[in-house]
Parts: C-alpha cells; structure tokens; sequence
C-alpha cells in the first residue's frame, strides 16, 4: 500500500468523516467544503479586506491581547498543579514552585509578564480603536464589550495579585478594596462580600481565588469569543469603512 | 387563527408565518418576499480582497510566536517578585495597590475617597460607555484621527489637547502636594466642599475645558468627544505614572532616581 492508498483510505473512513464530513482529494467539492465547513469561520470571515489587514491600522492589539489570554490560561493551569489556596499553605506552595518544581519559577514569570502586558495591551487596543473612529455605527455595541472586556482583565489581574500571599500582595489587595469600601451605601456590603469579611484573611483568599481561576475566567472566554464574533458580524473591520480623502 | 371578516372596518389579524409559509398544507413551495432594509455587508464587494483562510490564520501564528517568545525571553532574564509572607501586623512602607490601579491612588492623595475611587473613575467607564451613542455619526470611520473635517486639523488638535493634558496633569498633582488644598480650606469650608467638591472640580474643569474650547468652534461631535477621551487618557497616564514611579515611602512624592531608603519601584512589579 503506497502512502496516497494510505491517505485515500484515510480520508474516506468512518472515524474521519466523523470528524472532518469532507474529504481531501482536491475536488472543487472537498475543497469547498475544507473552508465552509471549517470551525475557524465562526470567528473569521471568508474574506477579509486588504486594508483591514495593514499593521499601521491595528497594530496587532486585540490580537496580541487575545494570545496573552491563552498564554495564561496555559501558564495559569501548570501552576494550578501546586498552588494551594491556603493561608497556611500558598506562601510555601509559591516557594516550592519557584524552587523545586521543574521549570516553576519560569512558569510563574511567564504568567505573571503575560499578565502585565495584558492590561497594557488592552489599553492600548482601546486606545487604537478609539483614535480610528472604529467605535461608530454598527461597532456601538462591540465597543461596549469592549468596555466590559477592559474592566474583566483588570479584575482577573487583581484577584490574581493577592494569590502569592505575600507582603506585596496582600497590602495592594488591602489598599485596593479599601478604595472600594467608599462606595455610597453599597460600600461596606460589597468590600465585605468582597474579601469574605473585615480584613483580608483565608475567605479573602479562597473568593479571590476562585473568581481568578474559574469564574473571570471562563466570562472572558465567552466575551472574547462574542467579540470576535461581532467583529465578523459588523462587516469586518472598520478600516473597510474608509472613504479616500481627495 | 381567528376568520377575518372583511369589508367591516375591523383591523385584520397581525401577519404570522403561518400566512407566508402555511402549516400542513401539502405544499412544496413558500413565498419569499425581499425587504428594504440594511445590514453591515451591504456594499462591500469582493475586491481587494483576501481569503483569511489561511492569510490571517498565517499572520496570527505568526503574532503568536512572536509574543509568546517575547514573554518567553522577558521571563528567562527577569523573575516574578515574591517578597515576605503575608503579614497583617507588619504594614509595608509605601503600600500601594497593583500598578493599573496606582492612578485611583495617587488621586486618593488630593481629595476624599469617593470622589478619588468611586464617582470620578465611574464617570469615566460611564464615559466609555457612552462615547458610540454620543459620536454616532459614521464618517471618518477606519482612519486614524478621522473625522469629518480636514484630517490634519483633527491631528493636530489631538497633539495640542495631549500637550496641555501632559503640562496641566504634572501641574496639578505637584500644586496640590505644595499647597495642599484640603488643609487651606480646612475650617473655612465644610468637609465636603474642602475634600471632594474643590478638588474634584477643578480636576473635572480641567478635563472638561478643552472639550467646551472645541465644542465653541462648532466642531463636530468626533472631536469633542476625541478632546475628552484624550484629556482623559492623558490624565490616567500621568496619574498612574506619578503613583507607580514618584510615590516613595510614606507615599511621599520623590524623583525616581532619588528614592530613600533604596525604594525601587519597579521590585513591586
Ligand atoms: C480582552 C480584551 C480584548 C480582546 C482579546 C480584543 C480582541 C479584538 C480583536 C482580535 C479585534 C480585531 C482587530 C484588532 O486586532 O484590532 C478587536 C476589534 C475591536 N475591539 Fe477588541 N479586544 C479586547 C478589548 C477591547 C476593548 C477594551 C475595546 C473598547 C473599549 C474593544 C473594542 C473593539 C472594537 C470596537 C473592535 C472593532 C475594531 C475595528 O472595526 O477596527 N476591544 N478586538
């Protein structure tokens, strides 16, 4: 059985249609079939303009925020592995990372880069969207996931920075939700239900915790996926949109 | 469906899909009607352009493996900080919060806490949200400055509102810390006006004031909000900068390359 044999049969057996419902032998049919019925077009469209594509318009931003996000996920679940969110337990868990767990300390640098640069990234995708007018008609409401994406990757840094319970940590978490204590009438109610009580302490820990690994995780997935989505919906980018100025 | 009498004067019943495409009727054909109407793909046409399977799939592999070696080489030569465990006895001097946040501090050093953490930042998102539903006009649309005006006009407004933003920010923080405003009216001004309402306003005048110039010139609405926007973001970034590289011990306001006590900034990464 020479290799095409091998790649006919293949193409044509039950477990790949299963997978794939098309096959690879070139005909306009499979062909065709090889995009339409490709998961990649429920975030892309088929075609994309030419002008949306210039590095000078998007600089790559949303792009770059969007692989930042997956560089954490992946980072973020090596050190799920050992982490322990435990008063007792994250502080010698962070030491064990960064000084026996194979490749530890370069895990938790990677995540922790990643994640500075996220929210520098973000900023800066809002900021390219807003100077190129890409906000208007029929962007309104994209630009406002947008909005809400911003305040998500900001919150998903903040519950992360209390995780390492250190010093450092735990005084920005302290300064960071006294701020919000201010808030009129809701205030005291949402710090407390915040960090689980009067001072930061084990609930504190615990709610940060699971908001940072399961609950703002798995929002920002979806919304990400809703805005790349609607980015395809809208047209395409807004560059497409351009009148040449005489 | 309730039987229409006709000639009546009654109103007949709402149109249903049952009308169009009739239930159990045996029929192998439905009519079809084409509406006036618009969607975003209404004159975009094929020309110029690609196929983005696989011309942006290729552009974003290639992104990803820039960003992630970037983030790769970064982590080989500089570790992640980890200072002593976590202990609420001993308070760390200066306590800041995490760098994005440091903006929201540094303003909690010139007036109350709500204010500083709750209505100004608030009126901010708010504002963001805002900004498609005030600006809705499409043209200028897809192009760096656009607006319905001259393109270099907008351009260089935006440069002159970044400067004053970037003159008026420093200003106020370094005034403020000479003078220190809430003290001069401690006594001759209830709590409220000397804490929030005196130096809140004057932050706010200073942001609103180039928006109401621009807005004067009957400018259209792009540019007012494109003032606003940029005195803003301006005033973000100088404020997070002034938190994160100028407040020392005691969040006292120090230069950088002279911190005390061999504060470094840049270890609370
Ligand atoms: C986690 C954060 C975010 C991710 C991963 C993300 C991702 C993206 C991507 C991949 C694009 C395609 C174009 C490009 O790469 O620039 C895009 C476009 C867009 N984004 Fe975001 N984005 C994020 C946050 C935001 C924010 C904070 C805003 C605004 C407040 C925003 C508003 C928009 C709009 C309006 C477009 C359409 C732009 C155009 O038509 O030119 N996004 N986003």
């Amino acid at each position: 059985m020479d290799s095409n044999d091998f790649a006919d049969r293949l193409t044509a057996s039950r477990i790949w249609r299963s997978v794939f419902r098309h096959g690879w032998s070139g005909s306009p049919l499979d062909r065709s079939l090889a995009t339409t019925s490709n998961v990649f077009f429920h975030l892309h469209p088929v075609k994309v303009d030419r002008r949306s594509l210039r590095w000078s318009y998007t600089f790559g931003l949303g792009i770059i925020s969007a692989i930042l996000f997956l560089v954490l996920l992946f980072t973020g679940a090596l050190l799920m592995f050992y982490y322990v969110p435990s008063v007792e337990r994250a502080y010698p868990a962070m030491k064990e990372i960064q000084l026996s767990v194979p490749l530890g300390q370069f895990t938790r640098n990677m995540h922790r880069w990643a994640a500075h640069l996220m929210v520098l990234t973000v900023v800066l995708h809002m900021a390219r969207v807003f100077y190129t007018g890409a906000y208007k008609p029929p962007r309104e409401f994209n630009w406002v996931v947008g909005v809400f994406l911003l305040l998500l990757t900001l919150a998903l840094s903040f519950t992360g920075y209390l995780t390492p319970w250190d010093q450092l940590a735990y005084w920005a978490i302290t300064v960071g939700t006294n701020i919000a204590g201010y808030i009129p009438l809701l205030g005291t109610a949402l710090k407390q239900a915040l960090i689980g009580g009067v001072e930061v302490g084990q609930s504190s820990l615990i709610r940060f915790y699971t908001l940072h690994v399961a609950v703002l995780p798995a929002i920002m997935s979806l919304l990400i996926a809703v805005h790349l989505w609607r980015v395809r919906k809208d047209g395409g980018l807004a560059a497409n949109e351009r009148v040449e100025e005489e | 469906m309730t039987p229409t009498k006709t000639g009546t004067g009654k109103t007949p019943p709402p149109e249903t899909i049952d009308n169009v495409f009739p239930r159990h009727s045996g029929k192998t054909y439905a009519l079809a009607e084409v509406m006036p109407g618009e969607t975003p793909m209404v004159g975009k046409g094929p020309e110029g352009t690609v196929f983005s399977y696989p011309v942006v799939l290729l552009w974003e592999v290639v992104l990803f493996l820039g960003v992630t070696l970037s983030v790769f080489l970064f982590s080989l030569f500089k570790s992640a900080p980890l200072e002593e465990i976590a202990n609420p006895l001993v308070t760390t001097d200066p306590a800041k919060a995490p760098w994005y946040f440091l903006g929201l501090q540094e303003m909690l050093e010139h007036m109350h806490p709500l204010a500083a953490g709750v209505l100004l930042p608030g009126a901010f998102i708010a504002f963001l949200v805002a900004v498609p539903y005030v600006d809705g006009a499409c043209a200028g649309a897809g192009r760096w400055f656009g607006s319905t005006r001259p393109l270099r006009s907008a351009r260089r407004h935006v440069g002159w509102i970044a400067l004053y933003g970037l003159v008026v920010m420093p200003a106020y923080i370094a005034l403020d810390n000479a003078f220190t405003l809430r003290e001069l009216l401690r006594g001759s001004a209830p709590q409220w006006i000397a804490q929030g309402l005196a130096p809140g306003g004057i932050l706010v005048v200073l942001v609103l004031l180039p928006a109401v110039v621009v807005r004067l010139r009957r400018a259209p609405a792009r540019e007012v909000v494109m003032a606003l926007f940029t005195v803003m973001f301006v005033a973000a970034v100088v404020f997070t900068v002034s938190g994160f590289l100028f407040r020392g011990p005691g969040f006292e306001l120090h230069w950088p390359w002279r911190m005390p006590d061999g504060y470094n900034p840049w270890d609370a990464l």
